[in-house]
């Protein structure tokens, strides 16, 4: 025993070097898989900064790789050769070694050093992350309780669920919430910020691929998380300006097709819209008959609730306005969320529509 | 000789011993004895493991389907924060330090008991009051935003949030208490000769972990109390839209729980450290490098909570620092790994179930260390923040490493605990099963996060149904492991065989006194004289008048364990 704490490098013992030899080679060649294959393979990538974190995430998967593979390796090897026989006497003791301070050296300046670089490699990715380009377009995302909503310069209106951005311009996306947190991903673009009541976090990237994305939310945010999710269309030069050309006009006209005076309102037509789109939350009894939202046969003459959700007094051009904008806040002791005009598809006539019926069941 | 090696012990003090009490009440359920206490802590904590491994069944068996069609999102969200919730805080952090802490550590370091035995009761009668509060929530409506209930939406959430607040609150001030009193017991208590140098390595971790919850753990009571009287009385801390601010409770919810992180994991790495030289029959691969990293780990620790507000918004150039802090943790951490690989290297290994669990624990917390690292890289974190990845990420330290080093120490430490042996046939057995169906249900996360799978989604994009039925099958046969484990206490309960003072040899103090221990520990306390990891050399103590462990050991060490 004394003989082997002094020599410890002679005894190593009969398989050690031909299985670091094997795991070298296991780790070269599994690495070399790492660096051949594109990860865009898996996952495209979009944008630009998105082919400068896979080199990263590259980097840390070549040196990760290896390690693992030794220490598995070796651990693996370590209990196989040394395992105690079956039929050792019970007094049998392992080599009596405290340590080996050149060793120990080694394992840390090399971890080290392999952090230095790690550290130097993600501080110049990094460092690419916060520079702008020209000609950027500089636009905002706001998160709500359960959809994101765009704001473009020039464009007064703005829109919902849909993100759509012209190809190789690079963007400053400002993004913010308009209720609780929400985050902003798209995994084909590799960045992320949380959207932050009361706070502006900036992400840039350039979009380099065409194409049609998940913006993904990535913060909890209530009870439909999961569905909170947006779709980023990446497009030509020209089909963006198509598409921005037709929003504007939609903003222009008052956002959402053609002004439609409350009076010319229908209730037949509004009863039957009123069973496709709002019974699933509405019922027409009185208030407290709850589904999702509260019922609203007796609008105008219950006596509990004077005014409308947000506060307002019950008239039809306020709930003309509650179903062409929506309602976010609280309702019934929580946080609620009713769907606009747009999220609904309702054209501004079955806003007129709905109000006749709405007000027939009542007044 | 004995009493002359010890020239700074008075000799009547350290012999003088207090008689047991004897009502029925006093003696086992308000105890001041540190070993009924660790016990009582590890009755609750597993029950609470029970409960909340039953939660994340419950979560596993919603994500079968990507539409999600077991529960609503609002039960589903209250499933997992309760989850989440209880295993940091009534299952792993209590079972670490309170269990094994309270359990193990006095008998290691020669001690009679802690230094503050009342307040040691004081804490662990926090513990169920605070169990029953988290879980009693589910009866006015469980909190639902998730373990990191960040504002504004937690200020929102159901009334069963500020029982939440309540319940963690009540734990942290025990989990405080226990450091406090253990950083004395370390500092003050151990036997004569016992240096710092000479400290088994799971005293090392414990008194890492104690000073990680004395300070730490004040920033988290501090913010609980706000966001409490934010929902109650509406004084505004977080909420933006009344001038508060949302970041402030992610930097002190941080500010404690990423040193939380090193208190679930800190001592299980001692008892790796334990569990790795006496089944090796080898001394721990440099001792020194081990304790010295478990302390800078410790130090670390406090300087890097931002890594985990990476996208959360922060003066960009602040997120360097933290960056490299982050990475820099991954040194000393390495050379703990190494050094418990080297420990193998040599030796007479006998894989009993601690056994195994200790060298699963290595593979598992090594994958669970380097993909901590990605998430250092800002950049890779851009993209990795919020997702799966992050899941499996901290199972792979938590699962893999905690709970693992926590199957290690039941394993290894049941025969000191209860006087009786663990059937090892279903120990292996539950080994097995534990390891493969772990990796199988976490490892597949790590690809699902990458390529698109936030957290926290009752539903998901239906190409990721394949994975997600896997790991959800995996987890069922995860969960039917550990009823193994279970049967296999209660079975030992019943009718294991006597396990005698010390069946697997081991030289730390606590296998030298019978199993279980006496009501005083040690008769005479015994003086130090080295390191215990020294097999084949005789036994470092002087004055252990106890014979049944002289009886026992010389089958086990190769040496006479007769002290001098």
């Amino acid at each position: 025993v004394a003989q082997l704490v002094n020599k410890p490098k002679t005894n190593l013992g009969p398989g050690f070097w031909p299985v670091t030899i094997f795991l070298a080679a296991l780790a070269i060649v599994s690495d070399y898989y790492v660096i051949v294959t594109p990860l865009s393979n898996f996952l495209p990538e979009a944008a630009v900064p998105a082919d400068q974190i896979d080199a990263l995430f590259k980097f840390l998967t070549v040196v990760g790789n290896a390690i693992f593979i030794y220490v598995v390796g070796y651990v693996v090897y370590f209990s196989i050769a040394f395992r105690r026989p079956k039929n050792a006497p019970a007094n049998t003791i392992g080599i009596q070694i405290h340590d080996q301070p050149q060793l120990e050296f080694w394992w840390t300046l090399i971890p080290t050093l392999l952090i230095v670089a790690l550290a130097i490699f993600s501080v110049v990715i990094w460092k690419g992350l916060q520079q702008t380009q020209g000609d950027v377009l500089t636009m905002e995302a706001i998160g709500h309780q359960f959809y994101f909503e765009f704001r473009y310069p020039k464009l007064k209106a703005s829109v919902r669920d849909e993100m759509h951005i012209p190809v190789n311009t690079p963007i400053t996306l400002h993004v913010t919430a308009a209720d609780v947190l929400h985050g902003f991903w798209v995994p084909e673009v590799r960045v992320k910020a949380d959207m932050v009541p009361g706070l502006v976090n900036t992400l840039r990237f350039t979009p380099t691929t065409i194409g049609q994305y998940r913006i993904i939310c990535t913060e909890y945010c209530g009870s439909s998380h999961g569905k909170m999710i947006a779709k980023l269309y990446i497009d030509s030069q020209q089909d963006f300006g198509k598409w921005f050309a037709k929003e504007a006009n939609i903003a222009a006209s008052g956002g959402g097709g053609a002004a439609v005076a409350l009076t010319s309102g229908q209730k037949d037509k509004g009863q039957a819209l009123f069973g496709q789109k709002c019974s699933s939350c509405h019922s027409v009894g009185p208030y407290n008959q709850i589904i999702v939202g509260p019922g609203l046969g007796h609008l105008f003459n219950d006596t509990e609730h004077k005014q409308l959700v947000d506060g307002k007094d019950v008239t039809p051009e306020n709930i003309a306005y509650i179903l062409h904008n929506g309602y976010q806040g609280q309702f019934n002791g929580h946080a609620a969320v009713m769907p606009s005009a747009q999220a609904n598809a309702i054209s501004n006539e079955d806003i007129a529509n709905l109000t006749a019926y709405l007000v027939s069941l009542s007044k | 000789m004995a009493v002359a090696t010890r020239p700074s012990a008075p000799h009547a003090v350290l012999d003088h011993i207090h008689p047991e009490p004897e009502s029925f009440v006093r003696k086992y359920i308000f105890s001041i004895d540190h070993k009924v206490i660790g016990i009582q802590y590890m009755v609750v904590g597993l029950i609470f493991f029970v409960i909340s491994g039953l939660l994340a069944e419950v979560i596993r068996v919603q994500l079968l389907h990507p539409d999600g069609r077991f529960l609503g999102g609002e039960q589903y969200n209250q499933v997992y924060t309760m989850h989440g919730s209880a295993m940091v805080w009534l299952v792993i952090i209590p079972l670490v330090t309170g269990g094994f802490g309270n359990f193990i550590m006095p008998l290691m370091i020669g001690a009679r008991d802690v230094a503050f035995p009342w307040l040691n009761m004081a804490s662990f009668w926090m513990f169920p009051p605070a169990g029953l509060l988290l879980f009693g929530s589910f009866l006015v409506g469980a909190p639902d935003a998730g373990w990191t209930e960040y504002p504004p939406i937690s200020l929102l959430g159901p009334p069963g949030t500020s029982m939440w607040c309540a319940a963690i609150f009540l734990i942290g001030i025990s989990s405080t208490l226990t450091g406090i009193n253990f950083l004395v017991t370390i500092l003050k208590m151990r036997a004569p000769g016992m240096t710092f140098t000479r400290m088994p390595l799971f005293v090392w971790a414990q008194i890492a972990t104690a000073a990680l919850s004395m300070v730490a753990t004040t920033a988290l009571a501090g913010a609980l109390a706000a966001l409490f009287i934010e929902r109650q009385f509406g004084v505004p801390f977080y909420d933006p839209a009344k001038g508060g601010s949302p970041l402030l409770w992610q930097h002190m919810f941080w500010f404690y729980s990423h040193p939380a992180v090193y208190i679930m994991i800190l001592p299980a790495f001692g008892i790796i450290s334990e569990v790795l030289p006496t089944f090796a029959r080898k001394p721990i691969f440099g001792y020194k490098m081990i304790a010295f990293s478990s302390v800078a780990i410790a130090l670390l620790g406090f300087m890097v909570w931002a890594h985990h507000m990476f996208t959360s918004g922060m003066v960009p150039w602040l997120q360097l620092p933290f960056m490299i802090l982050t990475m820099i943790v991954a040194i000393p951490t390495g050379v703990k790994i190494f050094g418990w690989v080297a420990t193998l290297w040599g030796g007479s290994i006998n894989f009993s179930s601690a056994m195994l669990f200790a060298v699963g624990f290595i593979l598992t917390f090594t994958l669970g260390g380097i993909t901590g690292v990605y998430l250092a890289a800002v950049p890779v974190d851009l993209h990795a923040h919020g997702t799966y990845f992050i899941v499996a990420h901290f199972h792979y330290v938590l699962f893999g490493g905690s709970v693992f080093g926590i199957f290690a120490g039941l394993y290894y430490w049941w025969p000191k605990i209860t006087g009786r042996m663990m059937n090892e046939t279903l120990g292996k057995w539950h080994f097995w099963t534990a390891f493969i169906s772990f990796n199988c249900t976490f490892l597949p996360m790590h690809w699902l996060g990458l390529l698109g799978m936030p957290r926290r989604v009752a539903v998901y994009d239906p190409q990721f149904t394949f994975w997600n039925q896997f790991a959800s099958v995996s987890s069922f046969v995860l969960a039917a492991s550990t009823l193994l484990l279970f049967y296999n206490m209660a079975n030992s309960l019943a009718r294991g065989k006597k396990a005698g003072p010390n069946p697997w040899g081991g030289r730390t103090l606590e296998w030298m006194i019978s199993s279980p221990p006496p009501y005083y520990n040690f008769k005479k306390v015994p003086a130090v004289l080295g390191l215990p990891y020294d097999f084949g050399n005789p036994l470092p103590y002087l004055g252990l008048d106890n014979p049944q462990a002289e009886a026992a050991t010389p089958a086990q060490t190769g040496q006479p364990a007769v002290a001098h």
